[in-house]
């Protein structure tokens, strides 16, 4: 009997209480659900219009700037 | 030069890098900043990046430089004073791996700058360990290294390990 439940045990890691040498695994498991959990939060915070405007303004002077350049070109 | 697909890649990837930055900065108004101050800077080198490789890594990589140059002094003034982690989140998972979130988001506040980069670039960002490593720039060692540390001190801080003593050596010999 003392067998068959030391086999359990050693089979089933993070399933008993009594394995300090072994918790890094579960623990470590924690760990990444909860960063995952905390990072989701940071990329589905609502993002800021100024920074479509910002990267729309770019183009529009890129595009502005083609243009103008066309145009000298042209004269 | 910049295309319009240039534009679209920067926006797709902006909700990532402003993640990134607030977990660098520590403030959602100074990663604001950095966001800003990057996309202008990655629209003005964009014939720097090479296509084929990770645009997230190449953001990342700009706004850690900019952080690093201008804004690492700030941060510390300003810290969680915006508010954004107000709610009380619990993190699914068995029920010995229970982690209050903000038991956790204060922990990790509690871990070295750089261990916590690379802690949020692997295990959240979905960035590689080269990639994270060009990042840093330092060497994959020095990266997975870090990891590891990082790992180990938010087990301590968390007291995810239930051992209440050190560990007892318990390991039987293997046979063979």
């Amino acid at each position: 009997m003392m067998n068959a439940a030391r086999v359990t045990k050693f089979e089933k890691p993070g399933a008993g209480s009594d394995r300090p040498a072994e918790s890094g695994t579960e623990a470590v498991q924690a760990i990444g659900r909860a960063l995952e959990a905390h990072y989701a939060d940071l990329v589905h915070a609502p993002l800021p219009d100024k920074f479509l405007q910002l990267l729309a303004r770019l183009e529009d002077d890129k595009s502005a700037l083609k243009a103008e350049g066309k145009r000298d070109a042209l004269d | 030069m910049p295309s319009t697909s240039f534009k679209d890649e920067l926006l797709a990837e902006t909700r990532n890098l402003r993640a990134f930055a607030i977990s660098l900065s520590g403030s959602v108004s100074l990663a604001d900043d950095l966001v800003q101050e990057s996309l202008l800077r990655a629209w003005s080198n964009s014939e720097k990046f090479q296509p084929g490789t990770s645009l997230r890594a190449w953001l990342f990589t700009i706004l850690r430089n900019i952080y690093y140059s201008n804004y690492r002094k700030r941060s510390r003034e300003v810290q969680d004073s915006d508010g954004l982690y107000a709610r009380r989140l619990t993190v699914p998972g068995d029920q010995e791996s229970h982690l209050d979130l903000e038991d956790f988001r204060n922990a990790l506040t509690k871990l070295p700058a750089e261990q916590r980069e690379v802690l949020t670039l692997i295990g959240a960002s979905g960035l590689s360990y080269e990639e994270a490593a060009v990042v840093c720039q330092v060497g994959i060692g020095t990266i997975k290294s870090r990891l590891s540390r990082a790992r180990a001190k938010l087990v301590e801080l968390l007291q995810l390990d239930d051992a209440p003593q050190p560990p007892v050596e318990r390991k039987v010999r293997r046979a063979g």
